[in-house]
């Protein structure tokens, strides 16, 4: 009774904490929320501008700005909840001294956050193909409704992640700059807005298949290209998850007792 | 210890040691922790902040914990309250403990006061059901009126600090933790809290205070002193209180002498 009690007072608790995150993401701003779908918007206009240039209009079957786009929102979801849940044990350092709550439920309410602006984006993704398809460069295919399979594993991939390095901040608070130059190098070594195919170089190509972020990635395109992805391919994804959460679970919970005597 | 004696017991801290690691110099980069490795200049000493300490609290005692700066008052409240698992030794608790350590812990500067009573409520443990039953009760002792509905940055401090306490006194709780009777707001409010605790009191709620200041005998008829450590003595207030600032006059005394 008091188990189950506690487990919806948590639930409670990372909602209203995820309320806060998405209202504090783009708070200051005149048009708010609509920021979400911009945001991506925007960035995937550049990225498409500069790069149909050097890669040509259709990639790997998919129209460019849609490659682009569905690319970045899938590893958006990765590096926006680690990179927030990294300093989030450290901000609530008052919470964390003053009261009883628990420390887990700071990465996952970043992770959830991301999550949800991940939808929002979706968004934007929608338009985008919706243009697109009006001037017949890319049509719909039925097999996009799969994308959900794809969450959890993307979900639980980042937040093995972010328990790993959250708990790692309050030790070391110089991981950050570590972390932002890892971000970065893994954001060039995920084929955002290149492919593979077209890389040319089978070391390169095969180095990036060890790069988990490239099967997530893929596997959401071969959705939009409208193939249904074989099942390997989903268990490939969620094999990286459990190893990541897994993992990270462990660390964290070493390192937990430890925590609140260091913040 | 016999059947009534357990049913009366709320809280019972057994043999609780801890001590805190610490660096000659803190460590706490990457950087810093490998050059240190190099050097072979990673000096730890350990800093013992408790030390064995054991107490029983029963069912609507109040207890205050004095004993001067750094003699390891707030650790020992930060145990008892779960925050920082003890090094050594064990605390049973038998209701629910509500930490009121820091006022409006979690508060959102952006949030309305409103939703900030759920975030506060919710950190602090309860679920939205009894949140939702004391929300009039909270609104109406802040006495914020119209503002509850105002982001908080709008609010002076004293606002702020009313808020906070308002939500940790109308929660129900059994063991009130205090760090610090907490003269909130002006006087009339400051007024109202001190007869808020002593309407708890009443109820029968149980109290473990922190003070340097002699206002807590208004409330604790016990005190543990503890020093360096260790309780120095445990039992009637008024008494401890005597030997305790004759031992405070008796150092400063020794200070300024020639």
């Amino acid at each position: 009774m008091t188990k189950k009690r506690n487990f919806f007072q948590a639930l409670f608790l990372l909602r209203l904490l995820v309320q806060r995150n998405i209202k504090n993401q783009y708070y200051r701003s005149v048009i708010g929320i609509l920021w979400t779908v911009l945001n991506p918007l925007l960035n995937m206009l550049v990225m498409a501008f500069v790069f149909s240039v050097l890669f040509g209009s259709e990639t790997d079957g998919l129209d460019y700005p849609v490659y682009i786009l569905a690319g970045n929102i899938i590893f958006n979801v990765m590096r926006s909840s680690t990179a927030s849940a990294l300093p989030c044990l450290v901000q609530q350092r008052d919470m964390l001294l003053k009261t009883k709550v628990h420390a887990e439920i700071f990465p996952i309410s970043n992770v959830l956050s991301s999550l949800v602006t991940f939808f929002f984006s979706l968004i934007a993704l929608l338009l985008v193909m919706i243009l697109r398809a009006m001037s017949g460069f890319y049509s719909f295919h039925w097999q996009i409704i799969l994308f959900p399979l794809l969450l959890p594993a993307l979900s639980l991939f980042s937040a093995g992640i972010a328990f790993f390095l959250s708990a790692l901040y309050v030790f070391f608070r110089d991981i950050k700059h570590i972390y932002s130059v890892i971000l970065t190098l893994w954001t060039y070594l995920t084929p955002l807005f290149y492919s593979l195919k077209k890389l040319q170089s089978e070391t390169a190509a095969r180095f990036i298949r060890l790069n988990p972020m490239y099967h997530f990635v893929t596997l959401f395109r071969t959705m939009l290209v409208g193939t249904v992805p074989p099942l390997s391919s989903f268990a490939l994804c969620y094999l990286f998850s459990a190893i990541s959460i897994a993992l990270g679970c462990l660390f964290f919970s070493l390192l937990r007792p430890r925590i609140a005597a260091r913040l | 210890m016999t059947h009534s004696d357990l049913s009366r017991r709320l809280l019972s801290v057994e043999h609780v040691s801890m001590s805190f690691r610490r660096y000659d110099v803190g460590v706490d980069s990457l950087k810093e922790l490998i050059v240190r490795a190099f050097r072979r200049d990673l000096h730890k000493n350990k800093f013992q902040c408790l030390k064995d300490v054991s107490f029983q609290v029963d069912r609507g005692e109040a207890v205050a914990l004095i004993g001067k700066n750094g003699a390891g008052k707030s650790t020992l409240l930060k145990i008892v309250s779960g925050i920082l698992p003890p090094e050594q030794g064990s605390v049973f608790c038998g209701g629910r403990i509500t930490p009121l350590l820091r006022l409006g812990a979690g508060f959102d500067s952006n949030a309305s006061g409103l939703e900030n009573i759920y975030l506060n409520a919710a950190i602090l443990g309860y679920p939205k059901k009894e949140i939702d039953e004391k929300l009039l009760p909270i609104i109406e002792f802040s006495e914020l009126g119209d503002f509850i509905r105002a982001p908080i940055k709008t609010y002076s401090s004293g606002m702020l600090a009313r808020l906070g306490f308002s939500v940790a006194v109308n929660l129900p709780s059994e063991i009130l933790l205090i760090d610090e009777i907490l003269a909130v707001g002006d006087l009339a409010f400051s007024r109202k809290c001190y007869r808020k605790l002593d309407e708890l009191r009443a109820n029968g709620t149980t109290f473990l205070i922190v003070s340097h200041s002699e206002s807590v005998r208004r409330y604790c008829s016990r005190a543990i002193w503890l020093d360096g450590g260790t309780i120095r003595a445990d039992g009637d207030i008024d008494q401890i209180f005597k030997e305790y600032s004759a031992c405070m006059l008796q150092k400063t005394e020794f200070k300024t002498a020639p």
